[in-house]
């Protein structure tokens, strides 16, 4: 079992009628801010990460998103170089884990290549490499990318990076939405052909048929409440696996979870109720529908299945408002004494074959002394309870460094094309 | 939204090498006009009906929009795509003479495109609360990423205007309203294609070019795109007449029908 810490870089002072009154992403208002918190958010951000990295995490799990208050992270390749620098400095064996670039909004796919491959040195091989379609807010708003156009940026983005990493010779990209006369890039990865490759998505089978077709770990990425989401994203795709012949092997699967404990159950409430509304109110719920769901980016079948039945969103469409009560009761948060959650954890972890789970430690509006008491009693206190939840079973972790004691194989492996997969 | 007014047959016609049918809805009987359909797809209202009492309807419909074809919309890659597939299947109707085109908001642009880059394609050209340009101080707003419940304000002065009514009252059966629904937003999605994420792709520069006698009607009250933008084309477009019709908006041809059908016939010389 890999144990990662994930996190997000929020800005945690806003006030409490935020919610009300603004969106949390795409025209949030500058003016609401301290520039000095920001800086100080970042740092904690980092020394946080740094610190999960030293008290015993597997990797260290972050995001992208773009003109976004509840992630002020534009571009991941520059934390995770920071990160890989630091920890390869400290002899920290952690994977550096960006869970994106996203593929869909880039409009420069071989600078995300690049990057990548310059990450994958500065950590002697241990990056693993994540690629999001991307939120629409995001890539359709943000940057500009026609929401009908997502999904094919993507699979030819995607195809075009592990081309660049994997070709020995240079080549020639002519592509519907980019072109380059000479594809060379330097340096190519550390880890060959590719470091671990991952696409991250929130239940899209058309996602994960790819992650099938082209060995690929998948993440599911999701804070819709995990009781309510889990049955559905995680049984489509392990009936999936079934029905392509691939075996139910949980190191293909990551997922994200929002934790938090303290001593007792009563005492881990009165320390995080607040921080936990906040992440959801000013972040997930504070995205505009609208701004989410733009028409051209889901096809008709998808349309209609999610008009007949929106269960796969949980309780999306009540994240603004969202009390803490009812974010425990759906297992869209775990929090509680270090029992109370290490025993969710395991049961969400068996129930739904996960075999890479992020924690989300610090979240919100969480102060740096709280979340660091956070990361530092998950470690001692969880993390040991968790780690051989699959040992035994004969499965092995290919989605996963060499470095770190993964078995990374790529031996004749299906590609992927400008159009799919050959 | 409403059954349709009219009786239509289809007539599709291969373009593109053949990978693609370009198909036209068809009505009426007379000399022909050729309507652009808005960003929403392809509806034949009561303004169409009555046009057709008089006149063949020709409406294309945007590669994509088609009834049980949505991925046509895959084979077209831009704009230029776009028109060049609009020429392509327009010539081979094989029509005596150039027909009269109107267009309305995403048909507005894209009639003028057309009329821009083959100025003998139309005999006369209508555009109806056209996209295509943006000027500062002349707001646009984003209709795609706007939400549902706050359309039928976005697109009429009155939103309780039967017609607006009649477009915005769901289907009673659920499956029906499901499958008009996830048209009506694919069908957005498609025309966004060529539009996202301003809808300026270099009009401004083309439209000198449009020699055709061309009328331009606004609503005064279009909260989607400002009637502000009626003098532009009619600035852009040498000897056109601008109409800007008040207690109007952005479909003038369903808010206010018989203004829009009298400017369109008195413009037709009829």
């Amino acid at each position: 079992m890999k144990i990662n810490a994930f996190s997000q870089v929020a800005y945690r002072q806003f006030e409490d009628d935020f919610r009300r009154k603004h969106d949390s992403t795409v025209d949030t208002p500058w003016s609401l801010v301290d520039p000095a918190k920001v800086s100080a958010t970042y740092r904690d951000y980092l020394d946080n990460l740094l610190l999960a990295a030293r008290s015993g995490f597997d990797g260290l799990v972050f995001t992208e998103h773009g003109q976004a208050s509840y992630d002020m992270m534009s571009n991941p390749s520059l934390v995770a170089s920071a990160l890989a620098y630091a920890t390869e400095s400290e002899g920290l064996d952690v994977a550096i884990y960006p869970a994106g670039r996203s593929l869909g909004k880039a409009r420069e796919p071989l600078r995300v290549a690049e990057e990548y491959a310059m990450i994958d040195h500065f950590s002697n091989g241990r990056l693993v490499a994540g690629f999001p379609v991307g939120l629409m807010y995001d890539a359709a708003v943000n940057n500009g990318i026609a929401p009908i156009d997502i999904r094919s940026r993507f699979d030819e983005n995607l195809a075009l990076v592990m081309r660049a990493w994997r070709e020995k010779e240079p080549f020639t990209w002519n592509g519907r939405h980019s072109q380059f006369e000479c594809v060379n890039i330097w340096p190519r990865p550390r880890q060959a052909p590719r470091p671990p490759t991952w696409l991250t998505a929130t239940g899209n089978p058309a996602t994960m048929k790819t992650c099938f077709d082209l060995d690929l770990g998948f993440n599911y990425l999701s804070w819709f409440g995990t009781k309510l989401t889990g049955p559905r994203i995680f049984g489509r795709l392990w009936d999936m696996a079934d029905a392509m012949g691939r075996p139910r092997n949980p190191y293909q699967v990551g997922f994200v979870q929002v934790a938090a404990i303290a001593d007792t159950d009563a005492e881990a409430e009165r320390l995080y109720r607040r921080h936990t509304e906040y992440f959801f109110n000013c972040g997930p719920g504070g995205i505009a529908p609208g701004k989410l769901a733009i028409p051209g980016g889901i096809g008709i079948p998808g349309l209609q299945a999610i008009m007949r039945d929106p269960s796969d969103f949980g309780i999306a469409h009540e994240l603004r408002d969202v009390k803490f009560q009812r974010l425990v009761d759906v297992g869209a948060a775990f929090v509680g004494s270090a029992d109370t959650v290490a025993q969710q954890l395991a049961e969400l972890c068996k129930q739904f074959r996960i075999g890479n789970l992020h924690l989300m430690l610090q979240f919100g509006s969480m102060p740096r002394e709280l979340a660091r008491e956070n990361i530092e009693r998950f470690a001692k206190q969880v993390l040991p309870r968790l780690r051989d939840l699959w040992k035994g079973e004969g499965f092995e972790h290919h989605w996963w460094p060499e470095r770190l004691g993964g078995k990374p194989r790529h031996e004749a492996r299906p590609q992927p094309t400008r159009a799919g997969v050959a | 939204m409403a059954a349709q007014l009219v009786a239509t047959r289809e007539q599709a016609v291969d373009v593109w090498g053949g990978r693609l049918k370009l198909r036209f809805r068809v009505a009426g009987k007379g000399t022909p006009i050729l309507y652009l359909h808005p960003a929403g797809g392809l509806f034949f209202d009561p303004f169409l009906a009555a046009l057709a009492e008089s006149h063949t309807i020709y409406a294309p419909e945007v590669p994509g929009t088609s009834d049980g074809d949505p991925n046509a919309i895959h084979l077209v890659d831009d704009l230029w795509d776009l028109v060049l597939i609009y020429e392509e299947g327009i010539r081979k109707l094989g029509l005596a003479a150039p027909p009269v085109v109107i267009g309305q908001s995403f048909g507005g642009m894209l009639a003028a495109e057309l009329a821009s880059s083959f100025p003998a394609m139309f005999s006369k050209v209508v555009l109806l609360d056209p996209i295509g340009l943006r000027k500062e101080g002349l707001p646009i707003a984003n209709w795609m990423t706007t939400p549902p419940e706050q359309l039928p304000a976005l697109l009429f002065r009155n939103p309780q205007h039967p017609a607006a009514q009649a477009m915005f009252t769901p289907p009673a059966d659920p499956e029906v309203m499901v499958k008009q629904t996830s048209a009506l937003v694919w069908a957005i999605g498609c025309t966004g294609k060529f539009v996202w994420p301003i809808a300026e792709k270099g009009l401004k520069k083309r439209l000198h070019r449009v020699t055709a006698p061309t009328l331009v009607v606004w609503g005064e009250d279009d909260a989607l795109i400002s009637s502000g933008y009626a003098a532009e084309f009619g600035k852009a477009i040498a000897g056109s007449r601008v109409a800007v019709i008040p207690e109007c908006g952005h479909i003038p041809q369903a808010e206010q029908m018989p203004a829009t059908l009298a400017l369109v016939r008195e413009f037709l010389g009829e």
